[in-house]
């Protein structure tokens, strides 16, 4: 029951992420940067790890499963400039460190509450480049989680055509 | 010769002809076809067929590789504009048709047919006579030539044919129209409009009208549109006809009378002008593919081609009484247009309602008339800023408490984080 319900509370700021209608966002788009090419193989390791401990495997399936960590490989070598693909290298290479100065074990080794509270610590450190390291590859799993096929149709709701708008309903757990 | 040309000059003859096939085109083609006349409408873009030609209308979330977000290589053809891949087909190439851009403009054309009738918001809000008198009123600008009373029951015979949804206001300076029943205000709009009402006599928050179909009626029926279904992919393109295009609505009504050619791909390059009638005779088209320019004649020529192409059609319609374009003595054509506003955002998070939320989809938006200037000139501006306000954008679900129980149970990053962030709805607005 709370789990479903957690899952329909992470869609919310997905939600957030996409929701603002195209006139509105147009002024604030950015000019054109240089495309990156792909994480290396290790950097690709790390980030998947990062993305199974934000959604992990449990008794409904978890990013992993879902192809999170192939999604956010696309995006990253599809559509950020090479600034902010630079920066998820550098934090993804952090985290290994971190892990190694604060733990002295591989981000792999390290238990799962190991690895959430050194994922917490960057979104609570003060190095705004790990911050906003940690909250792309955050929201990025949280969406490419809430937008695939198993958890719209299974936990969301999903309906291609709801048919009806009520304004003010109240929650059903 | 002479009378080959004759015939090729017939065959090319209509009563009307009308350029450009979006919103405004596309109600002239119906309202010229139902009177009877012979009717060409020239567009200058691909054929875009209601139903048929909307590649991405049933696409679920996950079938859009990049979920919606286009990729740089992509965007670099297309300079700056907003772009989504479920609606990157209606979007137009820079190199289409370069222009100088002295200060960033984001100018959003809908070269196909249908026009922007596929791309707008879908917001449908009547002018009152406070809109039409302001520039007589407090002397600014030129007097409107028509006033409110003129225009009414033109919007009443729009407004049934679209199908609008919304309430009877009984505002003033926002006119009622001919509505279907309106859409629902969720739980933080309705609270809003009872703190206004409680503080404020003259403004007030309303659901903003819109063209869509809420109650189908005889007329919608006919024209084979339904119930919006309240997905909120408009922009794809409608396969249920929820929502007023010219695809959906008007042309395909303008055709059922037979009375109506559409050329699609005719790039309108000039208007014709009889030096010695005195009269526009007719209109001079680049067949986008083969090039070829072919000149087509009628009594009416209707431009409906979108404000800034409007204009440029005239600019280049030179003949010898017009040497600076077609109805240009004044020097004034292509200068001094404006464009909606979209930079002047306000926001808020209201606390609570965490046991509230909705369900389907709000085609629509709360909306706040204009308040100021209204009765009088209040301001150090003259007319409207910005008639109104309207919010696009809320976070209408449940927020997620630090402390919750739910968030107890779940330790992961992702989790605790979201609790700090929502426990409270956000409004933003524009
Ligand atoms: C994102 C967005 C949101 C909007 N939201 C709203 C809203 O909520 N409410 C509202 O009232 N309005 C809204 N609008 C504005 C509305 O869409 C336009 O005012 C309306 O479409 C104008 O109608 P039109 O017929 O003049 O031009 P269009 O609908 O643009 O049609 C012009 C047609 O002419 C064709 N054309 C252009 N040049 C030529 C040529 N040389 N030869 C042949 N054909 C040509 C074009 O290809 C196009 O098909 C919005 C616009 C945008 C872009």
């Amino acid at each position: 029951m709370h789990r479903r319900k957690s899952i329909k509370n992470i869609a919310l700021l997905a939600g957030g992420l996409i929701a603002l209608p195209s006139w509105a966002k147009a002024w604030s788009l950015e000019s054109l940067p240089l495309v990156s090419a792909p994480l290396n193989p290790a950097a690709q390791n790390t980030l998947a790890l990062i993305i199974e401990t934000i959604i992990p495997e449990s008794d409904i399936k978890g990013a992993k499963s879902l192809g999170v960590p192939a999604f956010i490989n696309l995006m990253l070598a599809d559509c950020y400039d090479k600034k902010t693909v630079d920066n998820v290298e550098k934090g993804l290479a952090a985290v290994e460190s971190l892990a190694t100065t604060k733990y002295q074990q591989n981000f792999t080794n390290l238990a799962t509450p190991q690895k959430e509270e050194l994922l917490l610590s960057l979104e609570k450190g003060s190095d705004t480049n790990l911050k906003d390291f940690y909250s792309l590859i955050k929201n990025l799993t949280i969406q490419g989680y809430t937008t695939s096929e198993y958890v719209q149709t299974t936990f969301l709701k999903y309906e291609m055509a709801p048919g009806h708008y009520h304004g003010c309903v109240p929650v059903k757990s | 010769m002479a009378n080959l040309n004759i015939n090729a000059k017939k065959k090319n003859t209509y009563d009307a002809i009308v350029i450009g096939s979006g919103i405004s085109g596309g109600w002239a083609a119906k309202e010229l076809c139902e009177n009877g006349l012979k009717t060409l409408v020239l567009e200058r873009g691909r054929e875009v067929k209601h139903i048929e030609d909307y590649p991405t209308a049933t696409k679920h979330p996950w079938e859009f590789e990049h979920r919606g977000q286009v990729p740089l290589a992509v965007r670099e053809a297309y300079g700056r504009s907003f772009l989504r891949e479920e609606t990157l087909h209606w979007a137009i190439k820079a190199d289409e048709q370069p222009f100088v851009q002295e200060k960033p403009f984001t100018w959003t054309r809908g070269y196909h047919v249908g026009g922007k009738s596929l791309l707008w918001a879908r917001q449908t809000q009547r002018w009152s006579d406070f809109d039409f008198e302001g520039p007589a009123r407090d002397g600014y600008a030129i007097d409107w030539p028509i006033r409110y009373a003129d225009i009414a029951p033109w919007y009443s015979h729009v407004e049934k044919f679209a199908g609008i949804s919304g309430n009877k206001d009984g505002l003033p300076h926002l006119p009622d129209g001919e509505f279907l029943p309106p859409i629902e205000l969720n739980c933080v709009e309705q609270h809003l409009q009872g703190v206004l009402a409680k503080n404020y006599t003259d403004r007030q928050l309303i659901q903003g009208r819109c063209a869509h179909i809420t109650s189908p009626q005889p007329i919608h029926l006919q024209q084979g549109r339904g119930k919006c279904q309240h997905r909120n992919l408009c922009n794809r393109g409608c396969p249920f006809g929820g929502y007023f295009s010219a695809n959906a609505s008007t042309l395909p009504w303008a055709a059922k009378t037979g009375k109506m050619t559409l050329r699609p791909d005719s790039v309108v390059h000039s208007i014709i002008y009889d030096e010695k009638k005195g009269k526009a005779s007719g209109v001079r088209i680049v067949d986008a593919h083969s090039k070829e320019m072919i000149e087509y004649y009628a009594k009416v020529i209707f431009v409906n081609a979108g404000a800034v192409n409007s204009n440029m059609i005239l600019l280049n319609s030179i003949s010898e009484r017009f040497p600076t374009g077609l109805g240009n003595d004044n020097g004034l054509l292509g200068k001094y247009f404006t464009c909606h506003n979209y930079r002047g955002k306000a926001n808020a998070q209201v606390e609570g309602f965490l046991d509230k939320t909705t369900s389907g989809k709000n085609p629509s938006n709360g909306y706040i008339p204009r308040f100021r200037n209204v009765l009088k000139q209040d301001t150090d501006f003259y007319g409207v800023l910005h008639r109104d306000w309207s919010w696009p954008w809320h976070e209408h679900q449940p927020g997620w408490h630090r402390g919750r129980p739910e968030a107890a149970i779940d330790p992961s990053p992702t989790r605790q984080l979201e609790c700090e962030r929502l426990d409270a709805r956000r409004v933003c607005a524009h």
